[in-house]
């Protein structure tokens, strides 16, 4: 696995480094190292030399697609990796007008699923000085010696529910489709909280909501959050005070939650990039799962064209208010 | 539980903020008022051109300032002055009150309801109603801003 795993870099770099010398594209976007071995980082290759640090391992979770509206305003052709999730992103983004699909080269990857760090630490007991992987296991190299993990323990869990692991919209595959376990049911979570009083769940939000430093981590990574100057940072009119409040806080992640209502791709960068771990993904996931029990089954991301379910309607739509 | 939710005391008063459409239910609300209709003081209207128009910042706001429920009220489905507006809120303001609730609010301080120009009298109805509703559950202090005046 290794082995494949190197010859499929290499076929990746080979194609990209056609292009980037050919003229197909000015710049790529993809992933390196970072300064642990269990961190993989933005990329941006702009010749030979920076391709040579390009990977492809279990660890590239970011989402490239957010980097592209800045990019655009600097380079003609974009040429840019996208996993499953990304590449619904790229859709999500040119829904809002925010990207030039003219001028984006989309190379697509199969995606396995990325490795959560904290988790294998978790199986391993103690440090880990590096992973191999082996189709569905991972061996997990010890000061200790090996150990094996099922791979779908230590998955990141954005990645646990993934539906769409292949990408939806490519000009290139550069990688082979594999066979993959069918996905537990994702709003099993949302349907317990529902289960619960009004109270309790006031209560279970209040906690959650009280660790958030505002440092909207959430709505930089997040491929909805398109807006040029978002609500929290006007000034006239003054939506949200900057001061640390419990209140101001529940409305701040009431308010970024429903502004993805059927737009929301459910990649979970916003639960990843959290510094707290706020269980994000739980209030995007209700809106997901209203939208579809009221007004029809709708994924987004997965087709540019389609108009998302909040930005049109049905004369006989049902509403969740009735008159009693 | 949370100190924020506090037992109600027994002579409240609910602040209720009706956010009510400018062509059907404000000018339902003059024909009650005309027709020398009563409802309730404790509600304070609002006007917006169209139920349309609501933003999720004014119904948060209205909470986080004191309000112990909100009402939007626009024109019948079908109906708008504006021929799609209230179709656009209906779906909007179905997937908010959904959220809210998953929030934890009681769904009772959040309502929508459809009341025409010529509805004078289903408009202090359901005043009375929202207003009977809130005074049962009493004081809202869920997402109320601690700094602000506590009117009750």
């Amino acid at each position: 696995m290794e082995n494949n795993k190197l010859n499929r870099l290499e076929i990746i770099t080979k194609t990209l480094s056609q292009d980037l010398l050919g003229g197909r594209i000015n710049i790529l976007l993809g992933w390196e190292k970072g300064h642990y071995w269990w961190q993989s980082r933005p990329l941006f290759i702009r010749n030979e030399k920076e391709l040579g640090n390009l990977v492809w391992d279990s660890f590239c979770a970011i989402n490239l697609s957010r980097y592209l509206p800045e990019l655009l305003k600097d380079y003609d052709k974009i040429g840019v990796l996208v996993k499953g999730c990304d590449s619904r992103a790229f859709n999500r983004l040119l829904q809002d007008n925010m990207v030039d699909r003219s001028r984006i080269v989309l190379y697509g990857l199969p995606c396995m699923g990325m490795l959560d760090y904290e988790m294998l630490l978790a199986e391993a007991g103690q440090e880990i000085d590096s992973i191999d992987e082996k189709n569905e296991m991972v061996i997990v190299q010890t000061k200790d010696g090996k150990k094996q993990v099922d791979r779908s323990k230590v998955l990141m869990a954005k990645c646990r529910d993934c539906l769409y692991p292949e990408p939806v919209v490519y000009d290139q595959m550069l990688g082979e489709p594999f066979d993959r376990k069918q996905p537990p049911e994702r709003f099993n979570r949302v349907a317990d909280l529902e289960r619960l009083t009004d109270n309790e769940r006031y209560t279970y939000w209040e906690k959650e909501f009280s660790r958030c430093l505002r440092c909207y981590a959430c709505r930089q990574a997040c491929p909805f959050c398109s807006c040029i100057e978002c609500f929290v940072e006007q000034e006239n009119p003054r939506w949200l005070g900057k001061a640390y409040q419990p209140s101001e806080n529940f409305i701040f992640h009431l308010v970024r939650a429903y502004h993805g209502a059927g737009r929301c791709i459910d990649c979970g960068e916003c639960e990843r990039v959290c510094p707290v771990n706020i269980p994000l993904q739980e209030m995007n996931r209700k809106l997901i799962k209203d939208i579809n029990e009221l007004f029809g089954e709708y994924e987004a991301g997965l087709n540019a064209s389609e108009e998302p379910p909040l930005l049109t309607y049905k004369p006989d739509d049902p509403s969740a208010f009735s008159e009693e | 539980m949370s100190s924020t939710l506090k037992e109600s005391s027994p002579e409240f008063e609910p602040l209720i903020v009706a956010f009510c459409c400018n062509w059907c239910s404000y000018a339902g609300g003059d024909l009650a008022g005309t027709s020398r209709m009563n409802y309730p003081a404790n509600v304070k209207v609002i006007r917006v051109p169209c139920c349309g128009r609501m933003s999720p910042m004014f119904v948060l706001r209205a909470f986080q300032m004191g309000a112990d429920g909100v009402l939007v009220a626009g024109c019948h489905p079908g109906d708008c002055h504006y021929s799609t507006g209230n179709y656009h809120g209906r779906r909007r303001l179905s997937a908010f009150k959904r959220l809210v609730e998953f929030a934890g609010l009681e769904k009772e301080r959040f309502a929508v309801r459809w009341i025409s120009s010529s509805e004078g009298d289903k408009f202090a109805e359901e005043m009375r109603l929202i207003t009977d509703k809130i005074k049962a559950l009493g004081p809202n202090r869920k997402m109320r801003d601690t700094r602000w005046k506590t009117i009750n």
